[in-house]
Formats: C-alpha cells, structure tokens, sequence
C-alpha cells in the first residue's frame, strides 16, 4: 500500500509515508535515515526530474526536497531540478535556465509542475557530500513538521498491467511492413 | 533478420565500412574508454589491444570511444589518441559538456585528427556555441542520437530525425547536413528499463527503411541502469554483453557496446551473431559477405 503514494515505479526507496522530505541523491554515496518518506538517486535531466515530481506531488506530506552530491557531470540534473522549482518551463516545456543538455519535462501537465513549485520547497545541497551535514538539513526540515499540502495530485499512473491487444495486426511497426522472409518496405509502397 | 527495400547507404572512415543490407559487412563495435578522476593511459593502452586485437581475430571492426569529462583532460586524452590509437584508425569522442565538446573540436582540429573523427552525439539539447564549432571544425561523420523527451516510440525517433519535434529549429538530420557533416551514423536512443527500452531496438529497421542511413544504439545502456540485475551480481556482465546481438539481429550496424573491458565478451558474441545472420541473408536476400565479415574470418 506504501507504493499508492508514488505512481510512477522507479530506484527509489519508500520510508516514513507521512516523512515531509524526499531526498534526491546526486554524485554521492550517501542513504538518508529513515525517517525521510522517500529517496532515490536522479540521472537525468528529463525523465528522472519528470518522475521526482510525479512521485514528490502525489504525497501531499512531502513538502522539502533536499538536493546533495555533486551533480551529475554533463546531465545537471540536479541543478535542473531547483531551476523547475524555482522558474519553471516555458512554453517549449525546457526548463527555464536549466543548465543540463536536455531539460525538457513532457510527460507531465502545467498544473503537476504548478503543484510542485507551491507544494515542494527545495533545500539545495549540491554540492555538499559530507553525511552529517545531510543528516543535519534533513533534520531541520522535519524540525519544521509543515502540514500536509491537501490531497494528493496523481500526475500519471504508470503502473504494469498484463494485456494482450490483438486488434493492432501491424508487423514489426505502422511505418514498415514485412514480408515472411523478412523482407522490409515502407508501408503502402 | 532482415533484408530492406530502401538502398542503404554505406558510409566508409578511414577503411571501416558501416552499413549496408544485414549480412553484408560486420557490425561495428564502439568500446568506450572512461576514465574516473585522472586518466590511466597505461590501462586505457592495453585495453584499446585487446580490443584492437579481438577486432583482427573476429573481423568485427572496433572503434574506441573516448569519454572527456573535464577540461583539464581534454588535451591529454586527444594527446593519447594521436599517440596510441594507430595511424589512419577512427576513433569517437564522447562529451556531454558543451564548452567542452568546443575546446575537443578545437584541439582535434589542431591535432588534424578530424577526419579520423566520430562526432558522438548530435541531439535536441544541441546549443549554438556547439553549432558554430562543428561548422569551424567538422568532424568526418557524426553520430545523432535519436532522442525525443515527448515521444520514445520509433515515431518519436522519426520525428526528431525529420523535423526536431519542435525541440530544435528543423530535423536533427537536416542541422547535420548544414553544419556540412556528410557521413551521418543514427543512434535510437536507448532508454532506462521501464522507460520503452525496446524501443530503441525496433527503431531500427523503421529507421533504415526511411533513410537507409547506417543505424545502431547503445543497448548496454538499458541493463546498465538496471538494479534488478544487482540481485543476480555474476548475470550482469554476460546480459550486458549479449544485449548487444539485438542490434544486428533487428538489421543494426553497430553498437555502442560500453566499457571497453567488456570487448572480450563483446567481441566473440556479436561475431557469431553476425555469422548467424549472414548464412540466413546470403541464403534468402543473396547477401553475400565481405571478405572482412567474421564468417569469412572463422569459417
């Protein structure tokens, strides 16, 4: 049941369900205690930020992300991520002064990051490796026990289902055909 | 195993030949050489023979990829490759930093190894500072990788290639040809497991019969990312390495295989893997092999 709390399966490890932080672990050896309602690692610009969010807002007890580690070299995911909560995306769904390669988030709705940016506020640590020092910013979060932002917001559910659709007889994919031998054209030609 | 109806074009760097129909010349291996912290070339030396001589015993032909992380390096890995990789071989260099991929083109270009160079990668995040290089310095042949934040199916892969899906100002393909790259290698754009993985897969052949462009990914990189497989530790190698034989299976030209410690594996996998497909495509399409293919070379 835990599990309800976060749509979007992933490398993240469930704790404290009514915690109010979630920790995302960038380039740093490091596990929070328990008493955190979630943490995982972040890789990615795009997708990884785009299923924090999804599984940060659909726990309304989560309202602080502490960001620690040095970033991921290239990807900047984690300075992508304070640069969502605090700017935003524009109309080309970039991330607004996101430094990563490929800041985009299209899978997730203008109201989802809406939510995010008021529900979560994000204690930076990039940069910040040292375990007691993590301890010590988590700590003062839950120090603070903020209440519980309302109900939860379910951005997308994607959850496995087992089904067979055999409506869809298109070989290989809708652009190709091919024949029994295995030989490939263009559909239609 | 597949035969295409489009003409596959057959792109040649330095005497390597990539693409064509399946089964006509071997797949291409890409190993990469990462370095943590301070590069150690004694071990990158050894590791590129190995690889270099697994490529002559399996005919398969290998090109290493250099991972550049920082600035300090950049001198010192494009140094080593002048010095190590032999004379005329190709090589592909792989940066994520745009001030970086600038300053490696700069120096390549000094070093006039450009035209020993693969460009790895072109994609959506491309910035202007990255465009004005490419055009100064351009590399012999670049590899543009298929990636689309809004869309991970083969469409979505067309989609960037053909018109940037609203993520660039025109189609990845078209940026490449303008900034006057000429030999253009595809990579579908592997995803994390979970995340329409195979996707990247069957874009393949989708992507060959539109363009007839030689066509590939870094498949590894899906059983890379996974942590389920941290629960069978001695399984992570072998389905590392064997992930690969999906890539000429589905009609793929090369791979991206990952670390280059990995080429003992690699190598013979993949080599037999082309044998199987050339018998099935000289048989049925009358494919019949390169000299250099591994089922002239181990039969």
């Amino acid at each position: 049941m835990e599990n309800e709390y976060y749509p979007w399966g992933g490398e993240f490890t469930v704790c404290s369900p009514n915690g109010c932080v979630a920790v995302v672990i960038l380039n740093v050896n490091y596990s929070p205690f328990d008493k955190v309602a979630i943490y995982g690692p972040l890789k990615t610009e795009n997708i990884g930020i785009e299923k924090i969010v999804a599984n940060v807002i659909s726990n309304p007890h989560i309202r602080y992300i502490v960001v620690c580690g040095d970033d991921i070299r290239g990807h900047r995911s984690g300075s992508s991520l304070v640069a969502l909560n605090k700017n935003g995306i524009d109309e080309q769904h970039r991330i607004i002064d996101a430094p990563g390669a490929i800041p985009y988030i299209e899978n997730l709705n203008n109201e989802a990051i809406d939510r995010f940016r008021k529900q979560i506020e994000i204690v930076n640590l990039i940069g910040v490796n040292n375990k007691s020092d993590i301890d010590k910013a988590i700590e003062d979060c839950i120090v603070k026990s903020p209440s519980s932002f309302g109900e939860p917001y379910i951005a997308i559910r994607i959850t496995p289902e087992a089904a067979i659709i055999l409506d869809d007889k298109r070989a290989l994919h809708s652009k190709i055909v091919m024949n029994y031998m295995g030989k490939v054209k263009k559909r239609g030609e | 195993m597949f035969s295409f109806t489009k003409e596959q074009e057959i792109l040649d760097i330095s005497g390597i030949k990539i693409g064509g129909q399946p089964g006509l010349y071997p797949t291409v291996l890409f190993g990469g050489l990462f370095f943590k912290g301070e590069p150690d070339f004694d071990s990158g030396k050894k590791q590129l023979q190995n690889m270099l001589d697994l490529s002559k015993k399996t005919g398969n032909p290998a090109i290493p990829d250099f991972f550049i992380r920082k600035e300090d390096y950049v001198e010192d890995i494009i140094n080593f490759i002048e010095k190590t990789v032999p004379k005329n071989h190709p090589f592909s260099i792989d940066i994520i930093e745009p001030s970086l991929k600038v300053k490696t083109l700069e120096y390549l270009d000094e070093k006039k190894l450009l035209s020993r160079t693969i460009y790895n990668s072109i994609h959506v995040g491309i910035k202007d500072e990255e465009r004005k290089a490419l055009k100064k310095h351009t590399p012999e042949m670049a590899i543009i990788v298929a990636f689309n934040p809004r869309d991970k199916s083969p469409d979505g892969k067309i989609e960037v290639l053909q018109n940037g899906a609203n993520l660039t100002d025109t189609g990845l393909l078209d940026i490449a040809k303008k900034l006057g790259i000429k030999k253009i290698l595809v990579d579908t754009a592997a995803m994390a497991p979970g995340d329409n993985s195979g996707a990247s897969i069957a874009a393949i052949p989708v992507i060959k019969e539109e363009y007839g462009l030689p066509t590939g990914c870094a498949i590894h990189n899906v059983v890379e990312k996974s942590k389920w497989l941290d629960n069978f530790k001695s399984a992570r190698k072998p389905v590392d390495a064997s992930s690969n034989i999906n890539i000429p299976l589905f009609g793929g030209d090369f791979a991206i295989f990952g670390p280059m410690i990995h080429a003992d594996m690699v190598f013979p996998i993949i080599a037999w893997q082309d044998i199987l497909i050339s018998e099935y495509t000289e048989n049925y399409f009358g494919i019949v092999p390169d000299d250099s293919h591994p089922r002239r070379k181990l039969f």
